[in-house]
């Protein structure tokens, strides 16, 4: 396949190959070349092989051929009559040479400066109103051409003005002053210091993010007398941008740390009594179900067998309120697990089944899993034969569990508010000034396992729940409060590893850290489902993309769970948000087995979820599912979006440390630690599996 | 991934559609060459799915990984089986031994 001119011209660096059989005389234009993206394939293939004299678009583009080649022929110099040599880049691209030189990257000592590192004199304006630099010292900075092939004498952070005390090439300049001023303004540790002389001595610190964010300032100390003029102003601007408190939604947890059966069903000392006949009820709230268990599994019972964990939801209630705001009560200690089977002993949903042994399977500490030490209350439900795997079967189950959990709310709705261990509050904030940010989810709705209640009345519950699927799978937007009161009761069931379980959303760190980034506005979380068939995908997707263009957004988030052919729905959502403008980010798993199957030119900006060792769906719930980590990555890359920050071209296949690199970056921005969510590697493995499955682990 | 021997011998593979449910496709290998069953996100479609589809798509032949067994896959499918047994019994005569 050849390519166009504009393309040549974009990818004049690249290895020039011929695309097919070109005739001797022939004067090499676009046409004539192949497509330097495929030539990777290509040489992994051994369908090429890249000779080291291998000549660069630029240089063959215009020369004419002496010999006929083949299709596929790496094109080398003794094959031209004449090679124009390329022009250096700098020859051509130094613009603005009596501009300041001020440095785009951090550099270090003994690095040479290109143009490449210096920053776009056009930017100049906005960096300075954001106090990012200063350059009203300009006599001593060096002009761009006097900075570009020098070398530095010592490390410079990025967004300093060079000046001739930094450089090599003049030793005599490296006054104290110069030196020590250039220290005194820019701290280690990512915060960039500016000293304002008018302010008498004021010190503003802020945070020299990857991003550049206007207004992020804090005014931190300041030393001695302070300007009052200045203070005014300062005030002033505060309030302009003061937050707005749109509405509260506060958590009690009543602790529980023991489960029984008895007469009826009770609160009485942190011990949680079910009504023992409790079974039989729940099995003839529903047709489809035949027979109904609840084993109570302590931490003792890990290590026992269990069906395929369908679910794992909060036990909660609204104390007051609808669901969304108002207090909700919800017991800590416990959680509700659903499992199940048809009369067969077929697995409900079949697929992505996580049978097995309890603590072999479950990646503990995961939003959407269960917390080491917690009691379940798990379900085992047996649905009629053959409906397991049509849509009644898995809402009949996940229905008579509910009877169960409703009767347990029904009784913490009661309960006497002494038996209260703690509180949480979250606070729905809107930031105005800051970035207007929409997290978009997409969440399951291709038919029985996959697909969603939403809105119910209580908290994870069924009871005035519609179906996502039944609702078309259409955007509903809705407030972050809402999400992580428990506004999605999942019955996604597909690929234990990275299936977002109902806890999984009344936890969901994406939500928790974009609505607590003071940095980010964030407006809201649009929930939006992933049909069957593709004329469906874009037909929901293209009404995302006119929301999204009602609200005037600064930047969004589409996440996806799991992977498949939602990956199809995934790569339209992005790039209807991104073709109006939006910079968008996109997180999904991907890895090894996730890989995306479709892509566009929005989709530059990824996180990947995966956090197995080996890139796959290993079956352990919810190990490749959205953690804090994710969250933190994603929010920090779509600030680098939103101010413009070039992201950088993945590699050709999944490499793990492309995640450790980000991570680092944003460690060294923010001065903290990010934890790391561990992995399968810290469960309990069989010694065959040890021995068998991840025996490249040894010899690594 | 590293683990295969053979790696990249996908080749191009036809099929038909021979099932679908709320959960799964099942799809038959033209030229009787086996069957598979696969949720239906992982089947990609333009058309409102129907049995009775043609289906293309790559694959590679599977590999076994290592001689061993695992015992926790092989105590998985054990207990399925009996569960499947002691149900056929129960159907040909209640329970007979």
């Amino acid at each position: 396949m050849s390519i166009s001119a504009e393309e040549a011209q974009k990818m004049k660096n690249e290895v020039a190959v011929g695309c097919c059989r070109t005739e001797a005389g022939t004067v090499i234009s676009a046409k004539n070349l192949e497509d330097p993206a495929i030539i990777p394939d290509l040489v992994d293939s051994n369908l090429l092989e890249i000779p080291d004299n291998c000549l660069k678009i630029g240089e063959v583009i215009g020369a004419k051929l002496k010999e006929t080649v083949d299709s596929l022929t790496p094109f080398t110099p003794e094959m031209f009559e004449d090679i124009k040599k390329m022009e250096e880049d700098e020859d051509i691209k130094l613009s603005n040479e009596d501009q300041a030189a001020v440095l785009k990257i951090n550099k270090k000592a003994g690095e040479k400066i290109t143009i490449d590192d210096l920053e776009d004199p056009m930017h100049f304006d906005k960096l300075e109103d954001s106090l990012l630099i200063d350059l009203n010292d300009s006599d001593n900075v060096l002009s761009r051409r006097e900075a570009v092939g020098k070398t530095l004498s010592q490390d410079l952070p990025a967004l300093t003005p060079i000046k001739k005390a930094v450089i090599k090439e003049y030793p005599d300049s490296t006054t104290e002053e110069g030196g020590k001023s250039n220290q005194n303004n820019v701290q280690r540790g990512g915060v960039l210091k500016i000293k304002i002389d008018e302010g008498k001595g004021i010190d503003i610190e802020l945070p020299l993010n990857t991003t550049v964010q206007g207004g992020a300032q804090t005014i931190a100390e300041s030393n001695q007398s302070k300007s009052l003029k200045i203070k005014d102003t300062a005030d002033k601007e505060k309030k302009a941008e003061e937050e707005i408190i749109v509405r509260k939604l506060k958590r009690k947890y009543f602790e529980i740390n023991e489960v029984k059966f008895a007469r009826e069903s009770k609160i009485e000392d942190k011990t949680l009594y079910i009504r023992k006949d409790i079974c039989q009820d729940a099995v003839d709230s529903e047709d489809l179900v035949v027979d109904l268990k609840i084993d109570i599994i302590t931490p003792d019972d890990y290590d026992k067998f269990s069906n395929t964990i369908m679910d794992v939801q909060p036990i909660a209630v609204k104390e007051e309120g609808e669901l969304g705001e108002g207090i909700t009560r919800v017991i800590d200690g416990v959680i509700v697990m659903v499992t199940g089977t048809d009369e067969e002993g077929v697995q409900i949903g079949e697929f992505g089944s996580s049978e097995g042994i309890l603590e072999r399977n479950i990646m503990w500490g995961r939003p959407g899993a269960p917390e080491k030490g917690e009691i379940f209350i798990k379900t085992d439900v047996k649905v009629k034969a053959g409906t397991g795997m049509e849509r009644p079967g898995p809402m009949a189950a996940h229905k008579a569990t509910d009877f169960i959990t409703q009767e347990i709310r029904e009784v913490l709705k009661e309960l006497d508010e002494s038996l209260k261990v703690r509180e949480e509050e979250f606070v729905q904030k809107r930031r105005p000034g800051k970035k207007k940010v929409a997290i978009i989810k997409e969440i399951m709705g291709q038919g029985a396992m996959h697909d969603n209640y939403l809105l119910p009345v209580e908290p994870v519950g069924t009871l005035g729940a519609k179906a996502n699927v039944d609702l078309g799978n259409v955007p509903i937007v809705v407030s972050p409060l809402q999400v992580i009161d428990g506004c999605i009761h999942a019955l996604t069931c597909i690929g234990p590893a990275s299936k977002e379980t109902s806890r999984h959303y009344w936890r969901e760190p994406l939500v928790m850290e974009a609505m607590n980034d003071d940095e980010i506005d964030l407006t809201t979380v649009i929930l939006i489902g992933s049909p069957q068939v593709n004329s469906e995908k874009f037909y929901v997707s293209k009404l995302l993309g006119m929301a999204v263009e009602s609200m005037d957004l600064d930047g969004a988030i589409v996440t996806t769970e799991g992977f498949g052919n939602n990956h199809v729905d995934f790569a339209s959502n992005i790039e209807q948000v991104g073709k109006r403008g939006v910079p968008v980010v996109g997180v999904t798993y991907a890895a090894v087995q996730g890989q995306l199957v479709v892509g566009n030119e929005y989709m530059d900006a990824m996180v990947d979820l995966n956090k197995s060792r080996q890139g796959i769906e290993n079956e352990i719930l919810e190990n490749n599912c959205l953690t804090k980590e994710d969250a933190i990555r994603a929010i920090a890359m779509l600030k680098s979006k939103v101010a413009g920050e070039e992201i950088k071209a993945p590699e050709r296949s999944w490499n793990p440390n492309v995640k450790l690199n980000n991570i680092e970056v944003i460690e060294d921005t923010l001065g903290e630690k990010i934890e790391l969510a561990p992995n399968e590697t810290s469960l309990k493995m069989s010694k065959k599996r040890k021995e068998i499955y991840e025996k490249d682990e040894k010899d690594n | 991934m590293n683990n295969l021997k053979y790696i990249s011998t996908e080749r191009y593979y036809e099929g038909i559609i021979t099932e679908i449910n709320d959960c799964a496709v099942a799809i038959d290998f033209k030229g009787r060459m086996g069957e598979i069953y696969i949720p239906r996100r992982m089947l990609i479609s333009d058309y409102k799915i129907k049995v009775g589809q043609e289906v293309g798509f790559m694959m590679t032949y599977p590999e076994v990984l290592a001689s061993d067994v695992n015992e926790d896959y092989l105590a998985n499918i054990k207990r399925s089986n009996i569960k499947k047994l002691r149900k056929n019994n129960k159907k040909s005569k209640g329970g007979a031994k």
